[in-house]
């Protein structure tokens, strides 16, 4: 076992701790003293440089972990190769297309597909990528040319930071249909029929999908400020939507009037 | 900051990339709805830049596009498309288009990608 330093949420607080680490497991010392068999971990999420990993066990536990990436890189790669998940190897490519634009280095990595309980990771020897399942918005089998063939790929569209991002995997088509039905099996909570909103609603939603905002869907669609704020409406209560902020239109009172009136006087005299 | 010729056969598409540009300081040359009037638009306009939709009636986009690139090699198209017509990529590159967005898009990439394509 290698020693790693590292920090480690315990009882609230963060402490660190040098953690050994070994092929398949890792040990904390004390106050945590808790080993975990990489077997054993269910779920594995990353955020903003911290590691969350579930492991079974009576009760399961979860590990806040924090280190260098150099360190977290290492964990992950361990985790991913040996934890508890639907796991399958592939090609891929992520990001293919950002916010609607393709992205021009983009590769076929050849790699692995890790499904957790909470999340897809992309697997290659110098990516990990994570897409966790609640920021999935869309999952097709679809056709990409690959060196002059057309082939079944299967695509995968997430939300980060506020932009769509879609990855493409690739691997032999009765894979990629066990692997479309998982994530749409485990994504159908956020499925719709379709035909929930008319068509300037879709339209509404199409141009807050471009980040057109409030002022600007009313001048583009030539809808008063009314019609959009029931579309909102609609669309919150559809969950397709949330609000961010509320903005104010006022108008001057007398008051208001009469400060504007003497302020002008002041800069004509 | 350039002249863009937006190409898009839907009003709605064309009055989205409008915005999207003008918020980025872009000025919009003109606007056509089909390729054969993205051509003559060119001729008249000589924009920087033209955002191409690919399917359109009369002459598509790919069309369009090889007739700009015959007026002038130097012309920086983006082209624009769908969800699901991907494989159209290479085909456009190959065309001679500077870069390749795909429909729905959001406005900070759209601004990323012109900015781009306008500096090369």
């Amino acid at each position: 076992m290698k020693e790693v330093p590292l920090k480690i949420e315990h009882d609230g607080k963060w402490i660190v701790v040098k953690a050994g680490v070994g092929e398949d497991r890792i040990s904390f010392p004390a106050p945590v003293e808790k080993e975990v068999l990489f077997k054993s971990v269910f779920d594995l999420e990353e955020k903003k440089n911290v590691l969350i990993i579930s492991a079974k066990g009576t009760p399961d536990s979860i590990l806040r972990i924090a280190s260098v990436e150099k360190v977290l890189i290492i964990l992950k790669r361990l985790i991913l190769a040996n934890c508890n998940a639907y796991r399958l190897m592939a090609y891929f490519m992520s990001p293919a297309i950002r916010g609607g634009v393709l992205s021009k280095d983009a590769q076929w990595e050849k790699g692995s597909i890790v499904v957790v309980k909470t999340g897809i990771w992309f697997v290659s020897a110098t990516k990990q990528i994570s897409v966790p399942l609640l920021d999935v918005a869309a999952i097709d089998l679809t056709k990409r040319d690959v060196q002059g063939k057309q082939t079944d790929v299967v695509r995968i569209d997430h939300v980060d930071a506020g932009e769509v991002v879609s990855s493409l995997v690739l691997c032999p088509l009765s894979t990629l249909q066990v692997l479309v039905n998982f994530l749409k099996d485990t994504t159908k909570g956020m499925d719709m029929k379709g035909n929930e909103l008319d068509a300037v609603a879709q339209q509404v939603a199409m141009l807050i999908y471009s980040g057109m905002d409030s002022h600007a869907i009313e001048n583009m669609l030539n809808i008063p400020h009314k019609q959009l704020d029931e579309i909102y409406d609609r669309i919150i209560k559809l969950e397709i939507a949330e609000v961010i902020t509320i903005r104010r239109e006022v108008q001057l009172t007398t008051k208001g009037v009469r400060y504007i009136s003497d302020a002008t006087k002041t800069q004509t005299n | 900051m350039g002249t863009i010729l937006i190409v898009d056969d839907t009003l709605f598409m064309r009055t989205l990339l409008k915005n999207i540009l003008f918020s980025g300081g872009h000025t919009i040359a003109g606007e056509a709805a089909n390729g054969e009037e993205a051509v003559a638009k060119y001729k008249e306009l000589k924009p920087d830049l033209v955002t191409m939709d690919v399917v359109m009636p009369k002459v598509n986009g790919i069309e369009a596009l090889k007739a700009i690139k015959q007026l002038d090699p130097g012309a920086r198209v983006i082209m624009c498309t769908a969800v699901g017509q991907e494989q159209m990529v290479k085909l456009a590159i190959k065309t001679g288009a500077k870069g390749y967005i795909v429909k729905p898009f959001q406005a900070p990439k759209v601004l990323e990608e012109v900015k781009n394509v306008l500096a090369s």
